[in-house]
Order: structure tokens, then sequence, then C-alpha cells
């Protein structure tokens, strides 16, 4: 297994700004298929990850990929987070993440 | 209470990442990791390391936010793992860096405790940086992270500990008088803080005009389930920048 650094930690509204770039964020799983996974953004914004998921999938997902547009992340690596994670604390640390503490994470 | 005061090291007494009070006043102009009783904890991440790391002066030993590095906490993936027989070596990335780690095995119970250890796994581990320029982390405890809050809990850990000793730093740095004078009394960075920031009344004034005071919002958090109520504590310390009472 390879690292994948620096991944950069981005909920919906920083996508925009990563496009071409290694990203990471967890995402609540609204709908999956084979192809891609529709899910909620730690902001509340949908979010499509393309890639093929790890069966089963819980309810909560870490993803690592590439940004594609400012929607969407094509997947390099899927974790499962399990069912209880607090998003709102992860939405604040990617906001703290980007912003006036970015020199501790990139 | 008798005045606004968040006291980092009473708030945080189990946690052991705070850095010795009674060692931060006179110690400024002296190797902090060379001194034996300011034995620091410090989570981080691998970037703040690597920073570090270049940016050091070797004979000095290795400073981050002008405290001295002992001992480091972090989370992180397992990658490239490989094992022998006394020793346990895998690349730790945490998405900020990747670091070379190794656990010394040295009993059986070691080697068992490594095996459930697989790629891509999350562990929080504790270590020492050892090696040329410190480049390879020795490893004390290495476990699976099982509730994937400590993630973000780490890494909100990380900012409050850095900005807890940059402030501490500041607060030092403005006021040259006591820093000369090892024995004079202790300076808390909390009573430094005040010294030199806006007094706290005016912030409580603030609040109190038509929101929830400070202490209504704390007690509020208080009743959170903990994991929450641990990482809004920390937000909200430095997101709003005043100190806060535990009443």
């Amino acid at each position: 297994m390879d690292p994948l650094s620096p991944a950069v930690i981005v909920n919906a509204e920083l996508l925009p700004f990563y496009v071409g770039r290694r990203v990471r964020t967890v995402m609540q799983v609204v709908r999956s298929d084979v192809l891609a996974v529709i899910g909620k953004s730690p902001d509340e914004k949908q979010l499509i990850v393309k890639g093929s998921p790890p069966a089963p999938l819980t309810s909560f997902v870490e993803v690592i990929g590439i940004v594609n547009s400012d929607k969407s992340i094509k997947a390099e690596l899927w974790t499962n987070f399990g069912d209880e994670i607090d998003m709102l604390s992860y939405h604040k640390l990617c906001q703290l993440a980007n912003g006036e503490f970015k020199h501790l994470f990139l | 209470m008798h005045a606004n005061q968040f006291d980092g090291n009473a708030a945080f007494a189990g946690g052991g990442f705070m850095p010795s009070q009674t060692n931060q006043g006179g110690e400024s102009s002296l190797t902090p990791s060379k001194n034996r009783e300011s034995q620091t904890l410090l989570p981080l991440t691998i970037k703040q390391i690597n920073h570090a790391l270049q940016s050091s002066d070797d004979r000095t030993g290795l400073t981050i936010d002008g405290v001295g590095v002992n001992t480091v906490t972090l989370v992180g993936r397992v990658c490239n793992k490989s094992g022998q027989i006394t020793e346990f070596k895998f690349v730790l990335d945490d998405g900020t860096g990747t670091i070379e780690c190794t656990k010394w095995l040295h009993e059986p119970a070691d080697a068992m405790a490594v095996e459930s250890i697989l790629n891509g796994m999350y562990v929080r581990l504790y270590g020492q940086l050892k090696g040329f320029q410190g480049k390879t982390l020795s490893i004390f405890s290495l476990r699976p992270v099982t509730d994937f809050n400590e993630i973000a809990s780490h890494f909100i850990e990380c900012i409050y500990v850095h900005l807890y000793n940059s402030r501490l730093q500041y607060t030092q740095a403005s006021i040259p008088s006591q820093q000369h004078a090892p024995n004079s009394i202790q300076i808390t960075p909390t009573k430094g803080y005040q010294a030199q920031a806006i007094p706290p009344n005016q912030f409580s004034g603030q609040h109190n005009n038509g929101q929830k005071s400070v202490q209504e919002l704390v007690l509020e958090y208080l009743a959170l389930p903990t994991i929450r109520c641990i990482l809004k504590v920390v937000l909200f310390s430095f997101i709003s920048l005043t100190p806060i009472t535990y009443n």
C-alpha cells in the first residue's frame, strides 16, 4: 500500500480550489452503485465520488482521491469509517485546516 | 470565579500533552529538549515534524513552537509495512506527510500486538524521533483506531496545542524581564496572555448583551455527548479568542 500524501482535508465548498489535486474527505453515504457513490459532504452538500467502493459500505466513508470537478472526486482509496462520525467537527476541522492553520497541514 | 481564565493544564490534566508550566518561564534561553523536567508529549502532524527538521540546528535539539520535542503522538495510515523478528517497520501517512516508523519487538506480546496491524489501517502511535536528523520514529505504543472520530480529534488537538504554544511564545517574548529571572514567580500562560491581551471584562460584556453568556454556552456543551463536547470546547476556545471558565 503506497502513501497518498499530501492529501488536503476538504469539504464540498473547498473542492473548486483543488481541482486536479489529491484531497480527502469523509462523507455520509446516500446512494451507492457499482461505478459511483453519492453522498453528503461535511458541509451538507452533495458529493459524487467515482470509483468502485468496497462492499459493504458503512454509513460514513473516507475517500482519498483526485478532484474532477467542483462536485466530484475520482477515488483512489476508500475507508469505512463506521456509523457514528461527528460531521460538524470534521467540517470545522476542514475550515481550520484550510484557513488559519493551513501551515500545519500542507 | 475571580477572573475569566482558561487554565489549560487543569482542563486537560489527564492528557499530558501540555508543556510543564514551571519550566516555560525561565527556560526560553536554554535548550528545552535537554531539560529533564520538561518532558513533553506533543500531538503533531507529520508536516510539522518535517518542517521543523528542515529548519532546525541539530545541536540544540528539535523545537516546535518554542517547545522541546520529546515524545510525539501521531494518527495516520500504515503503509509499506515490513516485519522481521526483532522489529516492525512501516511508513505512517497522515495526509500531511509521511514518516518512517519502527517498533522494536522485545517480547512475544509485542509481536502479537503488531500482527493485527495491516496496511491501510489507521493507527494511533506514541514515539520519539530518532536517527540522523530525526527521520525515523521509534515507537513506544501502537494501536489501531477503532472510533474514527479520533482522526479529526487528533488534528484538532494539533491545532490547539500549536495555538497554545505559539501564544505562550508570544507572551514570553513580550515580557523580557521575566524571561531572565529563572527564580521568579512561575508564569502561567494564561496570566501572561491576559497581561498582553484586551482585558477579559470587555469580552464578557459583549457576550452578555442579547446572547447567551459564555458560561451558559459552556454548560450546554458539557451536556453534549463526550466526543463532541471535547471537540467543541477546543474549537470554541480559540475560534472566539475568549478565555472560558469552567464553573
